[in-house]
């Protein structure tokens, strides 16, 4: 009997320590505590920096900017931004604050110059109404980005990813002297008034074609025979501009360009590459033509069935519109339709203004040369348009041609092969 | 098989229970640690304590001009926050165009009573499809104000009278335009207003109308055309912003001639002027508020800012 009441007591008393058995946890620290703990990590990084931060942001619509933060222990974060001019060497100071939500986050929670990329009013950032460039303001710290040379974050509503590096002393004191305003001289590269802009880097000549909206870079170059190319986006610092991707050409890597300076009497962008000091010089020619690109070029709108449209006209020295085709009135745009009809057996392209209700201006036969080129003879005209029929047809039938090149799938340069200083822009906005 | 009762089985019972139910809770936890309870802290600045001077120990209010995701109900709208210079004298607006008339007029007692405790600050508008949300009211406790960085008041740099009154005046209106929303939601306006403008209201459609076009109906505005309670909050906000002189401007300023839905000018102003008297009559009743009183210091602090 008594062993029965031992053994029911044993029982009785595993049971009872069995039911008490608490939970594992896997930390040994609650959730708010780990929690806690984060963001006053994140926030000694953040303030620790001596020099500061650089910040490389890519929002939604695409291209990368870049800011310049330093972080305080009271909430407050002074800015430079390569947005513009004035944000470039102007410093402004506003309020952040860490906050858990959902994971540990950081908020720029007032107005600063990293809100001008995600305000929804688009006249403020040329982005869309009721998006803007669809750029972030709160970001989560990405896991494990702690102590790591790099703080990686992530925005909260379009996931924009923004990049911290730890500034340099040097860095940091440029930004104070307007350093970041010097390196957006690099802008200036759109007043050259020749197409081909050219520079000569470890003895390998390059043809430089920046896309200063989009901030890409695009390089050509000659090995032996071969054309090669190589594009980066690109953005500003306050001691020059950094490609995204280094250009790397066998034993020559070409980081960015430091050194900027402009002269404005002359139109001429000196910079410093790799180690080499020099001046961008214009070119009549490109380097390399692209030999298949004016053939692409006509086919694309042929197998759409539709045709190229230009809103500006021909730039010549720099001008745009040097022949004044939008003050014919009504102007919609420059057009070029290839095969757009035949006459006789033979067909021809039209090389015309438009404007909403009939073609104005020549009706031309192109013809495509093995070096790349592309000539027009003109067959006839459209219309009694006196400027198109006369000067811009004059400009069309230049026996010198064109090179044509390609910008990105929609967009088209030609060039004119006469002397580099005149040139027309082609898109396909359909 | 029959389980006998017995002695043993039910102290195994009554043990097992005990053991169970002795079970070690788990303890609270430590309340202090649990992030963000309590509020959002911040290094204060003189932002801060010139809304806590000005606005949350007299009479209340908070004004969360730092950007909280979570303030604004609609989660898919851009919105970015305000700018730091902006908050100082849109508090200063607000005290002196809103507050303090109600509260010279009616009475701390009453205006503390129902106000809303809660200004949110959004530094854009809202952009719709059609149109732009300048600000909302949230249960009679929120107003969210938005587009506060385009605003410029008087005493501002680059304020232009021509270019920014405007605005100012809309801004105003807008804070007066939700407090009416929150009064008529507690003591409802005579049912007799909805009768002036019967058959004549536009529904959604009333972005779609002109300001004359509207005003040539009997509404204030366009978006009085919208509803019997836009129709009710927009009249109070005119009087009280434009002022006696100005309200009689408008009115006098609707064109001759009938409108697209057979409103003679007679017929609008007459609509208008019942829609006043209706008001002025409202504010004494329910309120027990001289309305041509709280008019003119309303409309004297306007003037002053812009």
């Amino acid at each position: 009997m008594k062993r029965k009441y031992l053994s029911y007591l044993l029982l009785m008393v595993v049971a009872g320590l069995w039911s008490c058995k608490s939970e594992d946890s896997v930390f040994e620290q609650t959730a708010d505590e780990r929690l806690n703990a984060s963001l006053a990590s994140y926030q000694k990084q953040l303030v620790d920096a001596q020099y500061g931060w650089k910040g490389a942001i890519y929002p939604a619509t695409g291209g990368v900017y870049s800011f310049y933060f330093k972080f305080n222990d009271q909430n407050r974060v002074v800015m430079y931004s390569d947005f513009d001019k004035t944000s470039a060497v102007t410093a402004k100071e506003s309020s952040y604050r860490l906050k858990a939500i959902q994971s540990p986050s950081l908020l720029f929670d007032t107005y600063s110059y990293i809100h001008v990329l995600a305000d929804p009013d688009g006249s403020i950032n040329g982005g869309n109404y009721g998006e803007g460039l669809k750029s972030d303001f709160e970001f989560s710290f990405n896991p494990d980005t702690l102590n790591t040379a790099n703080i990686t974050l992530t925005g909260l509503k379009n996931a924009t990813k923004l990049i911290l590096t730890k500034a340099t002393q040097e860095e940091s004191v440029a930004y104070g002297n307007g350093g970041l305003g010097k390196s957006l001289l690099f802008s200036n590269i759109d007043l050259y008034q020749t197409y081909f802009k050219r520079i000569t880097v470890g003895g390998v000549t390059y043809d430089l074609n920046v896309n200063t909206e989009d901030r890409t870079i695009t390089f050509t170059w000659l090995e032996g025979t071969v054309r090669k190319t190589f594009t980066t986006s690109y953005y500003y610092g306050s001691l020059g501009v950094t490609f995204v991707t280094p250009l790397v050409n066998g034993s020559q890597t070409i980081n960015g360009f430091t050194n900027l300076t402009w002269d404005a009497d002359k139109l001429a962008l000196g910079l410093t590459a790799g180690s080499t000091n020099l001046t961008v010089a214009g070119a009549a020619r490109p380097v390399s033509a692209d030999l298949t690109a004016a053939k692409r070029w006509w086919q694309f709108a042929l197998d759409k069935g539709s045709y190229w449209i230009s809103e500006t006209g021909f730039t010549v020295a720099g001008k745009e519109d040097f022949f004044g085709v939008r003050s014919i009135p009504n102007f919609y745009y420059m057009l070029f339709f290839p095969a757009i009809a035949s006459s006789q057996g033979t067909s021809y392209d039209a090389f015309t203004a438009y404007d909403g209700s009939g073609l104005m201006g020549p009706a031309v036969v192109p013809t495509f040369s093995t070096d790349g080129r592309v000539t027009f003879s003109v067959l006839g005209t459209y219309g009694t348009n006196q400027l198109m029929n006369t000067t811009v047809l004059a400009q069309v039938e230049d026996a010198s041609g064109y090179y044509i090149i390609q910008k990105s799938e929609i967009k088209y340069d030609m060039v004119s092969a006469k002397d580099g200083r005149t040139w027309i822009s082609w898109w396909y906005p359909f | 098989m029959k389980i006998k009762i017995t002695f043993n089985y039910l102290i195994l019972l009554l043990v097992s229970t005990v053991f169970i139910g002795s079970c070690k809770e788990d303890k609270l936890q430590d309340v202090e640690n649990v992030s963000g309870l309590g509020g959002e802290t911040w290094v204060q600045g003189p932002i801060d304590k010139y809304i806590l001077d000005s606005l949350t120990t007299p009479f209340n209010i908070a004004m969360r001009y730092k950007w909280d995701p979570y303030e604004f109900s609609d989660i898919t709208a851009t919105l970015v926050p305000a700018k730091e210079e902006q908050i100082i004298p849109i508090s200063r607006t607000i005290r002196r165009a809103w507050i303090n008339p109600f509260v010279a007029q009616a009475g701390a007692v009453f205006f503390n009573k129902y106000s809303p405790k809660i200004f949110v600050l959004s530094g854009s508008a809202q952009f719709q499809y059609e149109s732009k949300v300048l600000g909302s009211a949230e249960g009679g406790r929120k107003i969210v104000l938005m587009e506060v960085n385009e605003l410029r008041i008087k005493g501002m740099p680059n304020y232009v009278s021509a270019r920014d009154s405007n605005n100012v005046k809309e801004f105003i209106r807008t804070i007066h335009h939700e407090y009416g929303h929150i009064l008529h939601q507690n003591i409802m306006y005579p049912v007799e207003f909805k009768t002036v403008g019967q058959g004549l209201y536009q529904g959604q459609n009333w972005f779609n109308i002109s300001e004359t076009e509207a005003r040539q109906d009997g509404f204030i505005t366009q978006y009085a055309s919208s509803g019997f309670d836009d129709d009710w909050v927009e009249t109070i906000c005119y009087l009280l912003i434009e002022g006696k002189a100005g309200w009689e401007k408008i009115i006098n300023s609707i064109p001759a001639g009938t409108s697209i839905n057979g409103t003679s000018q007679a017929d609008a102003q007459a609509k208008l002027r019942r829609k006043e008297a209706l008001v002025v009559n409202y504010f004494k009743t329910a309120w027990g508020i001289d309305f041509y009183s709280l008019q003119t210091k309303t409309r004297a602090a306007v003037v002053s800012l812009i």
